[in-house]
């Protein structure tokens, strides 16, 4: 019996850990003090009504940068991701292997190394797409394919072949088979690497940091040059705001196909 | 959330494939043509080619490049950066620092993931599916807003020192932030559902017989632990060590947020030597060392994995 009541007195004290930060920021862009003193003596609700525009156009900013960088890995990476899982071709191992390689490599050597190649570009052609929403795209898609690539690659393994020779049997052309049959099914699987691509990209703070410019941050970008000199709880409030949205796309996933299903069809990476 | 979902031990997305597909491929009907094939592949393998590979590539040129000036590289080839990393203590001591922060947050993760790991795999609660919530969707929000929630927890007046003061364990506060022990908490938080979930499938595997078995012949909570879970977790526990390792150590948003960027480790170093040094051969060089030693860990993993497998 005192085993049990160790074990969920640890289990609760690990979920507390866990959920702490996330409870912290809600209760200090409520503070009616200083952030650093916490908990807060008085409440106040004025910080929602000041957060900037500087904070509302970044967050805008990213969430467009996300879901353009979840767009172009949904439709870049669902064929490749198709063709890898299913296809016998000479070089696969190594064309998949290539295409989930960005998957280990740290953010920050992406981002060292996009900047590089934008300095390069820069002396060859004398323009440059660093400080450019296109050029953060281009470095955020590097982050975002590979997800779709692994989730659909994954996702495949489970499909139901008999449906795909079923539906031949009964007359369907390749492409009708894949857009009645095969596409549907997974369905699940690229949700699950489009929710991953985009929360990588939303997340993001190194790529975003060399290639963005410094008059159009990303949300990551201005919470990290705010922190440090400007702590305040209309920080917290934008944070808490950002927390509110992702426990709604969360709770709708939950509705929808499992969070613990779209977490094990993506996670692996960071 | 649905208990029949398959899960594949963490890390080893690319074995899985192609093993997996082999076998799907076997199934299914007929391969597509060359042609096809082609198609379906070469957006992804242009794109990825220049926005992955061809980066990854100037920037090892740049480390063979010799410094020649503030945001330029010199002409022709060298391998002096390589010379000057490995030869300059100074190097070796951010390289030290960095797998040491992996290797405590590996060891912090593996201890506190353990129970709420075990819990949940063996619960019937009806609760199961809001605890396995509160473990993983923290995954899917901003890991930035997270390190930022630490901040007033961690401060001088924050709520950890006031408790620690008030329970007179410290007599003046402890330094929690701008630190490697600031990093070390952030990162442990930030990593630690991956050996939650890591084990937690592992557990799922083990018969709860055995442990009944055991209980029956006499053993005791602690004693099941070490000669029952503990053992048969173990292909778990490595996933779940290497992946976190490898994170901890590719790391550069928590070390900055919670290192308050006077914590030095190789990322943070090698951003701040291109940022602010404008120095790209040494910059990119730094950066050349971390993906190796990642690209080791990684490869590793997958090594590890698919022979346990």
């Amino acid at each position: 019996m005192i085993g049990r009541l160790a074990l969920r007195l640890a289990v609760a004290a690990v979920l507390l850990f866990l959920l702490a930060p996330l409870v912290v920021v809600v209760v200090a862009s409520f503070s009616d003090g200083p952030v650093m003193a916490f908990p807060p003596a008085s409440y106040t609700t004025r910080w929602y009504a000041a957060i900037s525009d500087e904070f509302w156009q970044a967050a805008w900013r990213s969430s467009v940068l996300a879901t353009v960088s979840m767009v172009v890995a949904v439709v870049v990476g669902t064929p490749a991701g198709i063709t890898l899982a299913r296809g016998e071709f000479r070089g696969k191992a190594a064309i998949s292997a290539f295409c989930l390689s960005p998957l280990m490599v740290p953010a920050l050597v992406l981002a060292v190394a996009s900047y590089q190649l934008s300095v390069v570009m820069f002396d060859l052609t004398g323009t440059t797409y660093a400080g450019s929403f296109g050029g953060l795209v281009l470095g955020h898609i590097a982050l975002t394919i590979p997800f779709v690539i692994r989730a659909v690659i994954v996702g495949h393994t489970h499909l139901d072949a008999s449906l795909e020779e079923a539906a031949r049997g009964l007359g369907a052309g390749p492409f009708q088979t894949l857009r009645l049959v095969t596409l549907p099914q997974l369905g699940p699987s690229i949700l699950s690497g489009g929710v991953f691509a985009f929360a990588a990209s939303f997340e993001d703070l190194p790529i975003s940091l060399f290639l963005g410019g410094g008059d159009a941050p990303t949300l990551p970008v201005q919470i990290y040059s705010t922190v440090e000199f400007n702590l305040g709880a209309d920080l917290m409030a934008i944070s808490s705001v950002i927390i509110a949205a992702s426990f709604a796309v969360l709770f709708i996933l939950e509705r929808v196909v499992g969070v613990e299903k779209v977490i094990n069809a993506g996670k692996g990476a960071h | 959330m649905s208990m029949t979902i398959r899960v594949e031990p963490s890390g080893s997305p690319a074995a899985t494939g192609e093993r997996r597909a082999g076998r799907a491929s076997g199934a299914s009907s007929g391969n597509p043509s060359g042609l096809a094939t082609a198609l379906a592949l070469a957006p992804a393998l242009i794109v990825l080619a220049y926005v992955f590979a061809l980066p990854i590539v100037i920037m090892g040129s740049y480390s063979l490049r010799p410094f020649s000036g503030l945001a330029q590289a010199g002409p022709g080839w060298t391998l002096a950066n390589y010379g000057k990393f490995f030869g300059d203590l100074f190097y070796w001591g951010i390289v030290a620092d960095t797998l040491l922060l992996g290797a405590i947050v590996v060891a912090i993760s593996a201890v506190i993931a353990y129970p709420p790991a075990y819990f949940l795999a063996r619960t019937t609660s009806r609760w199961r599916s809001l605890l396995v919530f509160i473990v993983i969707s923290p995954l899917l929000i901003s890991v930035i807003i997270r390190n930022l929630g630490w901040i007033p927890l961690l401060g001088r007046n924050g709520l950890v020192n006031t408790v620690i003061l008030g329970l007179g364990l410290s007599s003046e506060p402890l330094a929690l932030l701008n630190n490697f022990t600031g990093v070390v908490i952030g990162l442990v938080h930030a990593l630690v559902p991956f050996m939650i979930l890591s084990l937690m499938i592992a557990i799922r595997r083990i018969g709860v017989d055995l442990e009944e078995a055991a209980t029956g012949l006499g053993a005791g909570p602690f004693e099941r632990f070490r000669l029952i879970v503990l053992p048969l977790s173990k292909s778990g526990l490595l996933a779940g060590c290497l992946i976190v390792f490898t994170l901890s150590i590719s790391a550069f948003t928590t070390v900055a947020m919670m290192g308050g960027k006077r914590v030095l480790l190789m990322a943070t170093y090698a951003e701040q030597q291109v940022r602010s040094g404008l120095n790209y051969p040494v910059g990119a060089t730094i950066a050349m060392v971390l993906l190796a030693l990642t690209a080791l860990f990684s490869l590793s993993a997958l090594r590890l994995l698919r022979e346990r497998r």
